[in-house]
């Protein structure tokens, strides 16, 4: 994954300087440099795109209206205050990136189609703006004789400076694919709720994609305002906007290669189809009828097609990985979690009205009770998906009470769903870094040789190291729990909670997972474990807390608290 | 009879597909090709065709009166899909071709501004019939115009109104794009100067769903007399509606396209009486006569804006080829802006140093339905 | 006041079109999660049909009504089948980009067939309106409104109270467990689709009148009766209703009062008001992801 990358870096290094170097030295009619022009600065836009939608799976329909502030900046920027081009297209990028982030801030609330709708609104009012506003854009005149900066006077030098920004820009998107932002992006695209639970600050990140996609939707603007030297509103509409969209779809979203491939083909297919042009609207309509059948029948897109073509074997792993260390955060205290008076009321439904208990370090504690006695939801409230009515959880004596999930994945927990969250789209070894990297693991800080280690040391530990590069869906049920376990334990939290790990194993699975929870109690790890199998439970738990109709029953260690009437009443009573 | 419309549009599709190369001249490469951009596709399709169908009538009749230099001409067209960078890359497609001596460009504004920088670039005569007045204004020459430009058509209409009509108080209602901005600022600094006033200033977006609010603005306004500037034909046709639904009866003088075919047709009895300005008026002159009897036998259409301009470039463009007798940029370039006293369908072509070829009007009304000439108002400073 | 009165009476007329327009939309998104972006595309292409027979073959209103209706019926089946339905486990990304296309296909194919220039298509009554003390009437804005109400009574009378309203119902809430009950899941959304075109062509067939016949024609609509179906709460049709009439009302009014060039920006700026004050819409619940 992170190696065997740099031959392919080395190709593209020299594919993009030799474009470069082609761009500014062969002679090239006008009409072939406008294409090439038109396709450049596009592809950054588009690139923008992957990242929005491609990694981070949240749909921006005005990359068109960022475009233009880009170009506007450039244009009203040289044109009517005589400023140096290089400053107008910082300011360009500058104001894209602030309003791609600001219009991030909707997602904190919305997805989907409401986020669509957010997006098509900026689009339109920026249209009518640059429109109307004519003593400040003027307005459907456009703005003509746009400057360039100083060396790039000409046509081809400019479009070398284009090609050479394309480049970087691919680069930068694929790098960021690989980051430790673009897994979190990925995770968030997969499943916002493990994400914020493995520690990603999910609005944040959605943030970050929106205003980084704007931010080279305003680069792409300003080198295509410099090219061209002359731009009106109606070359940024919201058509133009669902023709970026279509470019990155139709190329292959998830990667800048498929990106790039996709401008390329749809300022091509226009181009290729001009003899069709004798009837009007003949080729348009062609073009109309390739978007459906390419969405239908490539649905990564033309790149995703070709690279499935040409997929090669994951390599399995060829050195041993070290064995998993657990080393819990600690602060002396005995107690690792506590829970005090913590109540989560649903309208009139008291889920959870009122309990508490108290997790000793090193322990395995379980909570148990009768279908819809309120487990998972108390689960849910000290990880921080839900907010608590009423109570305090606090973990190693800190107060988590008012913190979001991943600040709380930050301050030491970790979890498993009843229901397998993982990130489908990425391999075992991605899902576990992810957890490996999580802020707060004192193993890993900013060491990304160390999350690597740590996240197959984990999957090591849970058994799956040889199969680590394989895509989660190629694995069962069974194994898909072990590597959210392993998600889990790379994080070296200070407690982990297990939110029933035995629902849907066989025998054998449910003799391993024992095992498997014998090791992790064996190396002092606190285990907070939600489940039915009370074989299980009376196998590995230390302590009990009964919980019946969403209050506290019963506490104390497992042998005495089993005997308990009222926890066998509220068994059998349930049964 | 409303099949034999349809029939016809088929007709004319099939006759302007068939080759996408004009001109009699087949005879290797011995041609004197001359570029056309032109929108194929988009809202402006419709004028796109008309526009190559004038072309054509002015090149067949070159063609086959011996050609210009021995040669015949031939026309390569390229689609513009009425956008901007749709006009940049069909021009620049065309100005690839180092055979092609000199072009004729869009008739919108905006995609001229588009295209200017590559004209530039290219160096070769450029007719165009874009009407903002900064066109010619660009600092670059090869760009020659073959409308009168909007400082005329505002003249006209305040003159018109103003002179003619009587009317001082005037309602302006415009597109808010490149065209409408610039006819509302020509027609408003007219009327300043002769001593009107604009009463009422109501700019609106292209399709434009309702017009309410504007017809009652105007209504309110005390004006006594409507000037317009309308981009799209369902935008003039909806206003003329709704301005006499609601009781508006005021005498109306618009840009060319009050009185454009297509707009007539839609509208009905709600733009009789209305005037226009036009740069083309059947019976405005003996040529004008002549270029709708030819229009009329190929399409079996009315002309209009769309197709006199590209007739009369294409006539000027290979009347000063014959003059210069070369077709050398800079050559051809003197002789197009040297050209005086060319009648052409539209009027009377006297190039100034700008490359505006025409100075004046034609003001015409609808009558029941049909257009007919009323006066040609020229300006010559 | 009149003049108060009589853009009312405009912005209730421009409403109404939009909530047409909207109720296909909340249809199909009930039905399949997906927003059809095509939905404007239908209305030109009835309009156009309705060009085709009532005009150009100069047959009846009534006749040329049906077959065009008919024709809006087919469409939508083959809309189902090309566009939705070899997407429909596939999220809502793609079949969004789908009907993009479709849209792209439907405007340029009619393009080419029947050519650029806009056409007048007569509306249903033979007056063109009438005075009202001080307010004009447009007679085919007072159909409208009255087609629409009409159609939303009929759908309610659908939905509620027959046997297939039940079976569409079961099929928008709960898919897999409409199919368990035996509910014909992929019919229901075939009917879905159909009813939907023959919404949107209604539309297209009554504005027509009004704004004339050109390719454009859907389109604008079709983003403002969008908005009209965000701001009712999506997927609820009495909230997709009054989102229509208020984006009409609002749009006319600001258009008045404020500005007529940024007449097209009041719908978007409502519609972020909306989104920030009220993101479940005017009816609308908002569904939280469980754990």
């Amino acid at each position: 994954m992170m190696r065997g990358s740099l031959p392919g870096l080395s190709i593209y290094a020299l594919v993009a300087v030799v474009a470069v170097a082609l761009a500014a030295t062969v002679k090239t009619d006008a009409y072939v440099a406008n294409i090439l022009m038109q396709a450049a600065t596009y592809a950054i836009a588009v690139f923008g795109i992957s990242i929005v939608l491609g990694l981070c799976g949240q749909i921006n329909l005005a990359q068109a209206a960022f475009f233009a502030v880009g170009a506007y900046a450039v244009a009203l920027g040289t044109v009517d205050y005589s400023l140096p081009f290089w400053l107008c297209l910082l300011v360009g990028v500058g104001l894209a990136f602030a309003s791609g982030a600001l219009l991030g801030l909707s997602t904190l609330r919305l997805g989907g189609h409401y986020l669509a709708m957010v997006t098509i609104s900026f689009q339109q009012i920026l249209t009518v703006v640059l429109i109307n506003a004519i003593r400040f854009t003027h307005g459907p005149d456009g703005v003509s004789s746009i400057g360039r900066p100083a060396g790039f006077q000409s046509s081809q030098a400019f479009l070398a400076l284009a090609i050479a920004a394309m480049a970087i820009s691919g680069y930068f998107v694929w790098r960021l694919g690989r980051s430790r932002l673009g897994r979190a992006m990925r995770a968030v695209r997969d499943n916002e709720l493990a994400a914020s639970a493995a520690g990603v600050d999910v609005f944040r990140t959605k943030l970050t994609a929106f205003a980084l996609s704007a931010a080279l939707g305003g680069l792409g603007g300003g080198l295509f305002a410099g090219g061209f030297s002359y731009i009106s509103p109606d070359q940024f509409a919201f058509a133009d906007s669902i023709v970026l969209m279509t470019m990155a779809l139709l190329g292959g979203v998830a990667s800048p290669v498929g990106s790039a491939l996709g401008t390329g083909l749809l300022i091509l297919i226009p181009e290729w189809l001009r003899f069709l042009k004798s009837v009007p609207g003949l080729y348009l309509a062609i073009y109309g009828a390739a978007v459906v059948l390419i969405v239908i029948f490539m649905p990564d897109g033309v790149w995703g097609f070709v690279g499935r073509l040409f997929a090669r074997a994951p390599r399995a792993p060829s050195s041993a990985a070290e064995p998993l260390m657990l080393a819990p955060a600690d602060s002396g205290g005995e107690i690792a979690l506590e829970v005090r008076d913590l109540a989560k009321h649903f309208g009139g439904l008291k889920a959870v009205d009122g309990v508490d208990f108290r997790v000793r370090r090193g322990q395995v504690h379980a909570l148990i009770g009768p279908n819809g006695s309120g487990k998972t939801t108390m689960l849910n409230v000290v990880t921080g998906l839900y907010r608590a009515t009423r109570g305090a959880v606090s973990v190693d004596g800190v107060d988590l009470t008012a913190l979001p999930p991943h600040k709380r994945t930050t301050a030491g927990l970790a979890r498993t769903f009843q229901n397998i969250r993982l990130f489908r789209s990425m391999s075992a070894l991605e899902n576990v870094v992810i957890g490996a990297e999580r802020d707060g693991n004192r193993l890993t800080v900013g060491d990304a040789s160390a999350v690597l280690a740590r996240a197959r040391s984990a999957l090591a530990f849970v058994g799956l190291e040889e199969r680590m590069h394989q895509p989660i869906p190629s694995f069962s049920y069974g194994h898909q729990r072990l590597i959210e376990i392993a998600r889990a334990l790379a994080a070296n939290p200070t407690v982990l909670l297990l939110d029933e790990p035995a629902a849907g194993l066989n025998l054998t699975e449910k003799k391993a997972l024992h095992d498997l929870l014998d090791r992790i109690a064996a190396q002092g790890l606190t285990i907070l474990i939600i489940d039915h199998d009370m074989t299980l439970i009376a196998g590995v738990a230390h302590h009990l807390t009964v919980l019946n109709f969403g209050k506290r029953i019963a506490d104390g260690a497992t042998a005495e608290v089993l005997r308990q009437p009222a926890v066998v009443a509220a068994y059998l009573g349930a049964a | 009879m409303e099949i034999s419309r349809r029939r016809l549009n088929w007709g004319l599709a099939a006759t302007l597909a068939a080759p996408s190369i004009w001109g009699a001249g087949r005879a290797a490469g011995e041609t004197i090709k001359i570029g056309m951009v032109l929108s194929v596709t988009g809202p402006a399709a419709d004028n796109g065709k008309y526009a190559l169908a004038g072309a054509r009538i002015a090149l067949e009749r070159v063609n086959k009166a011996g050609g210009v230099l021995g040669r015949q001409i031939e026309l390569v067209t390229e689609d513009d899909q009425t956008t901007n960078p749709g006009a940049v890359l069909a021009f620049s497609k065309l100005a690839a071709q180092p055979d092609i001596v000199a072009f004729l460009g869009p008739i919108r504004s905006t995609q001229t501004h588009a295209i200017a920088p590559d004209v530039l670039k290219t160096g070769k005569p450029v007719c165009f019939g874009g009407t903002d007045p900064k066109l010619t204004k660009l600092g670059n020459s090869w760009l020659i115009r073959f409308r009168p430009n909007d400082t005329y058509s505002g003249r006209v209409i305040a003159s018109f109104g103003v002179e003619t009509l009587g009317k001082k108080n005037w309602a302006i209602v415009h597109s808010t794009d490149a065209f409408g901005m610039g006819g509302f600022n020509a027609l408003s600094a007219s009327l300043a100067k002769i001593g009107a006033k604009v009463a009422s200033d109501q700019g609106f977006p292209n399709q434009n769903q309702d017009f309410t609010p504007v017809v009652l603005a105007i209504k309110s306004s005390g004006a006594d007399i409507v000037g317009s500037y309308f981009t799209f034909d369902n935008d003039v046709a909806l206003f003329a509606r709704q301005l006499r639904q609601l009781g508006v009866t005021l005498p109306w003088v618009g840009s060319p396209s009050a009185v454009d075919v297509g707009a007539v047709k839609l509208a009905g009895p709600a733009l009789y009486g209305v005037y226009g300005v036009a740069d083309y008026a059947v019976d405005s002159s003996p040529q004008a006569k002549d270029f709708a009897g030819g229009y009329t036998a190929m399409t079996k259409l009315q002309p209009d804006i769309y197709s006199s301009w590209t007739y009369d470039a294409i006539g000027v463009l290979c009347d000063a080829m014959k003059r210069a007798g070369s077709t050398e940029p800079d050559k051809l370039r003197a002789a197009i802006l040297a050209t005086r006293g060319y009648k052409g369908a539209e009027g009377e072509y006297n190039f100034d140093e700008f490359g505006d070829g025409l100075h004046g009007y034609n003001i015409v009304r609808n009558e029941k339905g049909s257009i007919v000439f009323d006066k040609h108002i020229e300006f010559t400073d | 006041m009149d003049f108060f009165l009589q853009l009312l009476f405009t912005g209730v007329g421009i409403g109404a079109v939009y909530a047409l327009v909207a109720l296909g939309f909340v249809l199909i998104f009930r039905a399949t999660n997906v927003v059809n972006f095509a939905q404007g595309e239908f209305s030109m292409v009835a309009a156009y049909l309705m060009v085709v027979f009532a005009v150009d073959l100069g047959l009846p209103y009534w006749v040329a009504f049906l077959i065009s209706i008919a024709g809006m019926a087919l469409l939508g089946a083959a809309f189902n089948l090309l566009v939705y339905y070899p997407l429909r486990n596939r999220g809502f990304l793609p079949v969004l980009i789908s009907t993009i296309g479709a849209s792209i296909f439907l405007g340029n194919t009619t393009l080419a067939l029947y050519g650029p220039q806009p056409q007048v298509l007569a509306g249903w009554l033979d007056t063109p309106g009438f005075q009202l003390g001080p307010i004009y009437l447009d007679s085919q804005y007072l159909v409208i409104v009255t087609v629409t109400l009409a159609l939303v009574l009929f759908q309610y009378w659908l939905f509620e109270h027959t046997l297939l309203g039940k079976k569409l119902q079961a099929t928008s809430q709960d898919k897999e467990m409409a199919a368990l009950l035996g509910v014909p899941v992929a019919l229901m959304i075939m009917f879905t689709f159909v009813y939907s075109a023959v919404l949107g062509g209604i539309a297209g067939i009554l504005v027509a009148p009004v704004l004339f016949v050109s390719i454009q024609m859907g389109s604008a609509i079709a983003l403002k009766a969008f908005a009209a179906t965000i701001i009712g709460g999506f997927g609820d049709v009495a909230g997709a209703i009054i989102g229509g009439f208020a984006i009409g009302i609002v749009e006319t009014l600001g258009a008045a009062y404020i500005s007529v060039p940024f007449k097209d920006a009041f719908a978007f700026v409502v519609l972020i008001a909306f989104l920030a004050l009220r993101p479940q819409g005017i009816f609308g619940e908002r569904v939280a992801e469980k754990a």
